[in-house]
């Protein structure tokens, strides 16, 4: 099922100290052999590293391979188990990231959020909120989030409760109370991962006028684009070592991803397509959902890939939630191998083989209290079971079936799911419904905060699938992704179906400009 | 498949890991504790002599005492491993008390007139208590899943009406029971006079029941799943509001059985029973390590929490301590037994990282 024959360890050049680019100025942060484990793995191994003042500097590599940790022991998430950290030429330690915060050193990350219950402007003052007397004052309250709302240039209303913003503009809120403590050095970590395009763009331009305002950034990303396009410094980090550190002219996009996974990646052309595409597996028609979905139509048959496009919040999730009665006000028909069915709940969904693999892995994929093993038979457990009774043994042979077939590294399957990195979790999230066995696979944004070799073996996975016959119903952010695996793209923008795509014709360009609804010139 | 190995090089492993599974297993810490416990109460609480034998007999370590511990034990244990269930399923049951009020009165006033035989009316105290101990247990279920309203509100209110219930059928009064539930509930099984290890017998059984149920069947897996992360579950096409259902019906049923032993014991029945049980079956899932965030706990160890928890009330006696102090130091030892627990856990997880090192990078 794996593309890339990646059972062998490759060799891998550890070089623990990097090039220390000589032109740069005194270094705001120095990193001394930092050390961090967790249960089961160490994250971080005597890395050393420094960061310029004032500069935005890059940190990347594959999933697990530390980036995210070094970031978060910097805002003081984690503490290292060695090595220390210079600001400024002295040793600090922070308990804890309001005191990192309370020395200049602030994080955005989508695991750190605020009080939902709150709004924007109560969640912009949280630590001190402003008081006339014994009481909060309000007014005092919103001036101030407006006051710096409006220095960042971001546009929001302060009264609004923060649970109903989108990610997006929760993040701008977690960016705004950073500044507005008085953040010299800012950690971000994979800020647009679950962002469109759109709404990175609004993003870049804020980091570009920070950047220029004199605060240094740390910017971990696994896109590079992103990185190429924001960074001045970049740094590869690998199995929790760091690979090399290069002013960003130096690099070479090839250069920087051989750097990551160590290997040359392998060209990937779908095989799927080399084969006639099968019965109509599943026919959606008319499908509406008030102020969600207007009229959506389509097929998809057996062996195929089609790839749905659009810009966040155009519909394509709300498709796969329609389908699989999640969405109760949904209307419309849909047809299962011809048959009209009305499905209200997922297990009826599953039953009828259709399998939803969501977006969220944490919130709506995984356990993470429960084991790995657990996690990946969870919808499926009955047919491990006679009589209500688990067969163990036919229940460990799948486990080591599809721990196998999608490379899910652990030291056992039976660690706790939440002490596994992103991808591995990723991995258990589609392992469960492969594992099930559905003919109709809805694939949610499938390798987001995925490495490259994790995301390729993914995409290898999801080929083969449609190789056997599987129909997949692929929702993807990444245009590249949807282009090189779908059969057929449909581009949706508003609840709307707004355009197909054929293989030949899809590419970014095109594809771009139909979610975002702009006429080619 | 798993490798064709020889039986004698599987037990070698088996027999070497046995160490550090024990070490890692959450209830070790637990046994430790009640078993340091029970030295400390052999060596402080003094000795008396056996008036029939004339021998020296310890205060503490001698056969009538431990039973007593046990049997105190295993009324609310039997409820601590439901109890365990609903918390491990992210809810919580306060209702307890009053199903084990409620079923034992049933039971009680059927049982006025008993049918023929002893063991007849044995069967019928049985069905008696476990079958209304079952339908509480459903009742408030179905109130959880179909009003969508927190357990917590639901059992608080169910807690009140039960207990109304079963002082309006009783009258307020205390109700006998025939001496043929009596017999069963203090059979002797031939051991010394004074002993009487049926209740014993019960919290073992249902506690070996529950843990069954949690390691091994399906239902009992999704009652992890559902505490663990409902939406997920969801995802996974598991029906939550059966799951719901199931486990507060367990927990009525686990009250109903406690019920029949604990009514049968006593030999009567009022509805002031078991008032404030349900914060000991609490006391003894948490002191069991069950998180009140759900997707966490065991039956053994709620099991081994209700022992300590009366071991503790025992060494009171025992270590001859001022009664009145009772409440303070029960409550006290809970605090420490859960921040013990969280301590323990916080150690396990190191020595996993250290263990890490020696690891392949995990990804």
């Amino acid at each position: 099922m794996r593309a890339t024959a990646s059972s062998c360890p490759p060799s891998r050049p550890i070089q623990c100290r990097p090039i220390l680019y000589q032109d740069m100025p005194e270094p705001l942060i120095c990193f001394v052999g930092i050390t961090k484990r967790f249960p089961g793995v160490v994250a971080l191994r005597d890395v050393h590293l420094d960061i310029a003042q004032g500069s935005c500097h890059g940190l990347v590599g594959e999933n697990g391979a530390g980036k995210s940790t070094l970031g978060k022991i910097l805002a003081g998430i984690h503490r290292p188990d060695g090595g220390q950290i210079r600001l400024s030429g002295s040793e600090v330690c922070f308990g804890g990231p309001h005191e990192a915060l309370g020395a200049g050193v602030g994080i955005v990350h989508q695991e750190l959020s605020f009080c939902e219950n709150l709004t924007v402007a109560e969640n912009l003052s949280l630590g001190s909120l402003p008081t006339c007397g014994p009481f909060w004052s309000r007014d005092a309250t919103e001036r101030l989030a407006r006051e710096c709302l409006d220095s960042l240039r971001v546009e929001l209303d302060p009264q609004r409760r923060l649970g109903d913003l989108p990610v997006s503009q929760q993040q701008l809120v977690q960016i705004a109370s950073v500044v507005s403590r008085g953040a010299r050095v800012i950690v971000m970590d994979e800020p647009t991962s679950s962002l469109s395009q759109a709404e990175a763009c609004r993003l870049f331009a804020l980091i570009e006028r920070l950047r220029d305002a004199g605060t240094t950034l740390i910017y971990v990303s696994h896109r590079l684009e992103e990185v190429f396009m924001l960074c001045d410094t970049i740094t590869v980090l690998r199995d929790g070592a760091i690979v090399a550190t290069k002013a960003a002219t130096e690099w070479s996009r090839d250069g920087l991803v051989q750097a990551m996974i160590g290997r040359p990646l392998d060209d990937y052309f779908p095989r799927h397509m080399e084969q006639p595409l099968g019965e109509e597996l599943l026919r959606v028609e008319d499908l509406r959902s008030p102020g969600r979905l207007e009229g959506i139509s389509f097929s998809l048959r057996a062996g195929e890939v089609l790839g749905l496009a659009g810009l966040v919040g155009s519909g394509r999730t709300e498709i796969a939630e329609a389908i699989c009665g999640l969405d109760r006000r949904a209307t419309g028909r849909i047809l299962v191998r011809g048959r009209p069915m009305r499905i209200r709940h997922p297990r009826q969904a599953l039953s009828l083989g259709i399998g939803l693999v969501p977006e969220d892995r944490k919130r709506h994929g995984l356990v993470l209290s429960m084991r790995a093993s657990e996690n990946l038979t969870l919808p499926t457990l009955k047919r491990h079971a006679r009589m209500g009774w688990v067969k163990r043994r036919s229940e460990s042979a799948v486990v080591r079936e599809f721990f196998a077939a999608l490379d899910i590294r652990a030291a056992t399957p039976g660690v706790v799911t939440e002490s596994l990195s992103g991808g591995n979790q990723q991995k258990i999230v589609l392992a469960k419904w492969v594992a099930a066995r559905c003919p109709i696979l809805i694939v949610d944004e499938p390798t987001r905060g995925i490495d490259v070799g994790a995301k390729a073996e993914i995409h290898a996975l999801i080929d083969g699938l449609a190789r056997q016959g599987v129909g997949v119903l692929l929702i993807s952010s990444e245009l590249p992704e949807l282009i090189n695996l779908a059969t057929r793209i449909l581009v949706l923008r508003g609840g709307e179906i707004v355009g197909e795509l054929s293989r030949g014709d899809a590419d970014q360009d095109a594809l771009l400009r139909l979610m975002a609804g702009i006429e080619a010139t | 498949m798993r490798h064709p190995a020889k039986p004698l090089q599987v037990v070698c492993q088996r027999v070497r890991d046995a160490p550090r599974w024990l070490l890692n297993r959450q209830q070790t810490g637990l046994v430790l504790v009640i078993l340091a416990l029970a030295v400390v109460l052999t060596a402080f609480s003094g000795t008396h002599v056996d008036r029939r034998s004339g021998a020296a007999v310890n205060n503490f370590l001698n056969s009538g005492t431990l039973m007593q511990v046990a049997t105190d034990a295993s009324f609310f244990a039997v409820m601590a491993i439901g109890a365990t269930i609903v918390i491990i399923s992210g809810g919580i049951d306060l209702s307890v008390g009053s199903v084990y009020a409620v079923a034992g009165v049933t039971m009680a006033l059927v049982l006025r007139s008993p049918p023929q035989g002893p063991l007849q009316t044995v069967g019928v105290g049985i069905l008696v208590s476990l079958g209304i101990g079952l339908i509480c247990g459903v009742i408030n279920g179905l109130m959880i899943v179909g009003l969508r309203v927190h357990s917590f509100v639901i059992t608080l209110g169910t807690m009140w009406i039960f207990r109304g219930i079963a002082f309006v059928t009783s009258r307020a009064t205390s109700v006998l029971v025939p001496d043929a539930l009596t017999g069963v509930a203090k059979a002797n099984f031939g051991l010394g006079p004074g002993l009487y290890p049926m209740p014993m017998a019960v919290m073992i059984v249902v506690t070996l029941c529950g843990a069954i149920y949690l390691s091994h069947t399906v239902m009992g897996r999704h009652v992890f799943a559902v505490g663990g992360n409902v939406e997920a579950s969801r995802y996974a096409g598991l029906r939550i509001e059966r799951i719901q259902l199931g486990v507060f019906a367990l927990s009525g049923l686990a009250a109903g059985i406690a019920a029949f032993m604990g009514t049968s014991y006593y030999g009567s029945a009022s509805c002031a029973d078991a008032s404030g049980y349900e914060l000991y079956v609490i006391a003894s899932a948490v002191v069991g390590g069950a998180s009140l965030k759900g997707g966490r706990g065991s039956a053994v160890s709620a099991t081994l929490g209700a022992l300590l928890i009366v071991l503790i009330r025992q060494s009171i006696r025992s270590l001859r301590l001022d009664q009145n102090y009772e409440w303070i130091i029960i409550g006290c030892a809970i605090i420490v037994a859960v921040v013990l627990d969280r301590v323990s856990t916080a150690l396990t997880s190191r020595r996993l990282t250290a263990v890490g090192d020696t690891h392949h990078r995990g990804g």
